[in-house]
C-alpha cells in the first residue's frame, strides 16, 4: 500500500467519529432552534386560547376540549406559573416528535389544564438530512482526497521518485557519477544527503576492493615468478638426482597451476566488477573459426570431426577479450573431453550459439553445472574448474543465457540472448 | 650482446641474469627507475627487459625515455599486472614485447634473441648452430647448406632449441612457447612429442648431428656431444 494512501486511510477513519460528533452537534443545534421557534408558536397560542377562554368563561361556560394536538380540561391541580414545554414522542404507531406545552391555568376561578402539542416531523426530517449532509462531506472528501492524492503524488513525490529512479539504475562502477540533488522537502534533503554520503562510501570501497583484489592477484604473481625462475635454474644442475629433478618438476607444475588460478580468479573478478564495457559488436562464429584454427592441431590429432554451421552471424556486444575466453573455455571443454574419433557440432543461428561434443564424461550435475572450483576427479590434471564458472559469469553480465544438456553422451551448450 | 636488466625484485633479477649470461649475454641489472634511466642514458644496449612498478618511477618511463633518445635498443616489458591497458600502452609506447610474470625464462631468452634479431637491420639474421643454418627472414632451415623442409611449428622449436642451446627444457615451457597457454584449455603437453620426432628426424635425416636429447621424464636439451 502506497505511503499517501495509507495515511489518507488513516485520515478518513479518523474524520468519520469527527463527522459524527459534527452531525450531532448540528442536529443539536438546530434542534434548539426548532424547538425555540415552536416553544414561542406553542406559547402564542396558549396566550390565545387562554385569552379566548376568558371571554368565554364570562359566559358561564365550561370546557372540555380534547384533540390530539389541543385538550383543555377542569383539573384540580395546582396552578402553574410558567408553563412547562417538554418534547414527547406523542401516541400510537408513528412516533412523531412532539413539543408540547402544558400548563394548569386559573380561568375565572376554575382551574383548567391546557396542553398544546406541536408537531416536530421536521426534526425526522433533520436527522436524515443531516446524516446525508455529513455523507456527502465525506464522500466529498474522500474523492477530493483521491484527487489530491494522485496531484500531490505526482508532484510532491516527484523528487523522491527520481532518486528511487537513480537508485534502481545504479550500477557499481559508475556509481560515482550519480548526483542526488537538493530538494525543496527537508525530508528528502535528508534522505538525499544520506544517499550522496552512502553512494561515495560505496564508490571509495569498491574502489579499494577492486584495486586490492587487483593488487593481491598481481602482488602473488611476482613471488610466484622468484620460485619458477629459480626452479627453472636449479633444473639445469646436471649433478641433481632423479627424484629431485621429479621433485622440482612437480613443484614447478604446482606453481604454475596456482599461477593461472590465480589469474582466472582475477579475471573473474574483473568480469564481476564489469571492468570490460564494451559497444563493439561481436560475431561468435568468427571467433569461433579463429579458435578452430589455432586448435587444429589439437582435433586432428584426437582425430575429431568437427562440423559447423555458420551460415547466420550471432552478433553479441561483448568485449573482444571475454569473447575470446567464452569460445575458448566452450571449445576447449568440447576438444578436451572429447574421445578419440569423436564429434563436435557447432551452428549458429540468428539468435543462439549452439555447441555440442560426445564425451565418455557423465553428464555434469545441473546443481554443480557453473560452481567454481568443482573439478570432478577425472580432470583434475588438465582443469582448474574456473573455466565454466568464467563462461557463466560472462554470459550473465552480459545479457546472455547459457544453457547445458545432455543425452546420450552428447553434451550440448546453447548461448541466446536474454 | 648487451642487455640491460631493470627489475626491482632482487632474487628474480639474479635468475634472468644467471640465465642470460649462460646464453652468452652480457647483462647488467638494475633495481629502481632513478639508476635504469641513467644507465640507459650512458650506455648502448642491445636490448632492455623493464618492469613496469618500479621504485621512484614507472617503467613506461623508461621506454619514453629510449624513444627521445632515438634508442635502437629492443625493448622486453615484463610485468606483475597482466593488464590489456598496460600491454598496449607499453606496445604503443614503442615496446616490442610484453611478458606477464611468471614467466620461462626460457621464453624471455627466446624473445630477446627474437626482438635482437629483428632489430639488427643492418647485421645478419642468420641463427647458426654448427651445422645447422636458420634465415630468420626467409624462414629458411639449412644442413650442411642442404635446405630441409621445416613445418611452422617444427621452425618455431628450432629456433626456440638454439635460442636456449645446452639448457634443460620443460614440456610445459616448450608447449608454452609454441602454442600459448591457450594449449591448457585443450589439452595436457604430451603432444609436443610428435612434433619433436619429426624436426629430430628431418634434422638427422638432413645428416645433422642428433642435437634433440631427451631427459628422463623432464623434457629436452638442445646440445652437442
Amino acid at each position: 500500500m502506497k505511503l499517501l494512501t495509507k495515511t489518507t486511510l488513516y485520515f478518513l477513519i479518523a474524520l468519520i467519529p469527527l463527522l459524527a460528533v459534527a452531525g450531532f452537534y448540528l442536529f443539536n443545534q438546530f434542534s434548539k432552534e426548532i424547538n425555540y421557534r415552536s416553544d414561542k408558536e406553542l406559547i402564542s397560542a396558549e396566550i390565545a386560547w387562554i385569552r379566548y377562554l376568558r371571554s368565554e368563561a364570562e359566559n358561564g361556560t365550561t370546557f372540555i376540549l380534547r384533540t390530539p394536538d389541543l385538550s383543555i380540561f377542569p383539573t384540580d391541580a395546582p396552578i402553574a406559573e410558567r408553563p412547562t414545554i417538554v418534547n414527547t414522542n406523542g401516541y400510537g404507531i408513528n412516533e412523531i416528535p412532539y413539543r408540547q406545552l402544558s400548563q394548569v391555568v386559573s380561568i375565572s376561578g376554575n382551574a383548567y389544564q391546557i396542553i398544546i402539542r406541536q408537531s416536530q416531523e421536521q426534526k425526522t426530517a433533520l436527522v436524515t438530512d443531516v446524516t446525508r449532509i455529513m455523507l456527502f462531506v465525506f464522500i466529498g472528501l474522500f474523492v477530493a482526497t483521491l484527487i489530491f492524492n494522485w496531484v500531490i503524488s505526482q508532484r510532491l513525490w516527484m523528487p523522491f521518485r527520481r532518486s528511487l529512479n537513480k537508485i534502481r539504475s545504479a550500477e557499481l562502477q559508475r556509481i560515482e557519477a550519480i548526483h542526488f540533488e537538493q530538494t525543496n522537502i527537508k525530508e528528502f534533503n535528508e534522505l538525499n544527503a544520506s544517499l550522496n554520503y552512502m553512494k561515495g562510501k560505496i564508490h571509495k570501497d569498491y574502489v579499494n576492493m577492486k584495486e586490492f583484489t587487483e593488487n593481491a592477484a598481481h602482488e602473488m604473481q611476482t613471488p610466484v615468478a622468484v620460485v619458477l625462475s629459480k626452479l627453472e635454474l636449479l633444473l639445469q644442475d646436471n649433478n641433481l638426482k632423479d627424484e629431485q629433478v621429479q621433485a622440482v618438476l612437480e613443484s614447478t607444475s604446482a606453481l604454475r597451476q596456482l599461477s593461472k588460478l590465480n589469474e582466472s580468479l582475477l579475471l573473474l573478478a574483473k568480469i564481476e566488477n564489469n571492468q570490460f564495457e564494451t559497444t563493439i559488436e561481436i560475431n561468435l562464429a568468427d571467433i569461433t573459426k579463429k579458435y578452430l584454427r589455432l586448435f587444429d592441431e589439437f582435433i586432428k590429432e584426437k582425430q575429431l570431426t568437427v562440423q559447423t554451421d555458420f551460415s547466420f552471424s550471432f552478433p553479441v556486444k561483448l568485449h573482444p577479450l571475454l569473447a575470446d575466453s567464452l569460445i575458448m573455455n566452450l571449445l576447449g571443454n568440447a576438444i578436451k573431453y572429447n574421445y578419440t574419433a569423436g564429434k563436435i557440432e557447432i551452428a549458429v543461428s540468428e539468435n543462439s550459439y549452439h555447441i555440442n561434443n560426445t564425451s565418455m564424461l557423465p553428464p555434469i550435475q545441473p546443481g554443480k553445472l557453473f560452481m567454481r572450483l568443482n573439478t570432478s576427479d577425472n580432470n583434475k590434471q588438465t582443469s582448474n574448474g574456473l573455466g565454466l564458472a568464467i563462461v557463466k559469469k560472462i554470459a550473465d553480465v552480459n545479457h546472455l543465457h547459457i544453457a547445458y544438456h545432455a543425452e546420450d553422451g552428447v553434451h550440448s551448450f546453447d548461448i541466446t540472448k536474454i | 650482446m648487451k642487455i640491460l636488466i631493470i627489475e626491482d625484485e632482487r632474487a628474480l633479477q639474479e635468475s634472468i641474469l644467471k640465465y642470460l649470461e649462460h646464453q652468452g649475454f652480457i647483462c647488467e641489472a638494475v633495481s629502481d627507475f632513478m639508476k635504469g634511466k641513467e644507465k640507459v642514458r650512458q650506455f648502448a644496449y642491445d636490448c632492455i627487459v623493464v618492469d613496469i612498478g618500479l621504485p621512484y618511477g614507472n617503467g613506461l618511463d623508461i621506454i619514453k625515455e629510449l624513444k627521445y633518445m632515438e634508442s635502437k635498443a629492443g625493448i622486453i616489458i615484463i610485468s606483475a599486472k597482466n593488464r590489456l591497458e598496460d600491454k598496449l600502452n607499453g606496445l604503443d609506447l614503442g615496446a616490442d614485447d610484453y611478458l606477464a610474470k611468471p614467466f620461462y625464462l626460457s621464453e624471455l631468452t627466446a624473445r630477446i634473441n627474437a626482438i635482437i634479431r629483428r632489430r639488427n637491420f643492418e647485421g645478419n639474421k642468420v641463427i647458426t648452430f654448427h651445422e645447422i643454418k636458420l634465415e630468420a627472414e626467409a624462414r629458411r632451415v639449412t644442413v650442411n647448406d642442404k635446405p630441409i623442409d621445416l613445418t611452422d611449428k617444427e621452425y618455431q622449436l628450432l629456433e626456440y632449441f638454439i635460442a636456449n642451446q645446452r639448457r634443460t627444457l620443460t614440456k610445459g615451457a616448450i608447449a608454452e612457447h609454441i602454442w600459448g597457454d591457450e594449449y591448457l584449455h585443450v589439452s595436457n603437453f604430451d603432444f609436443i612429442y610428435s612434433h619433436i620426432k619429426n624436426l629430430r628426424k628431418k634434422l638427422i635425416d638432413a645428416g645433422s648431428e642428433d642435437y634433440i636429447k631427451t631427459e628422463y621424464r623432464t623434457g629436452y636439451r638442445f646440445t652437442e656431444g
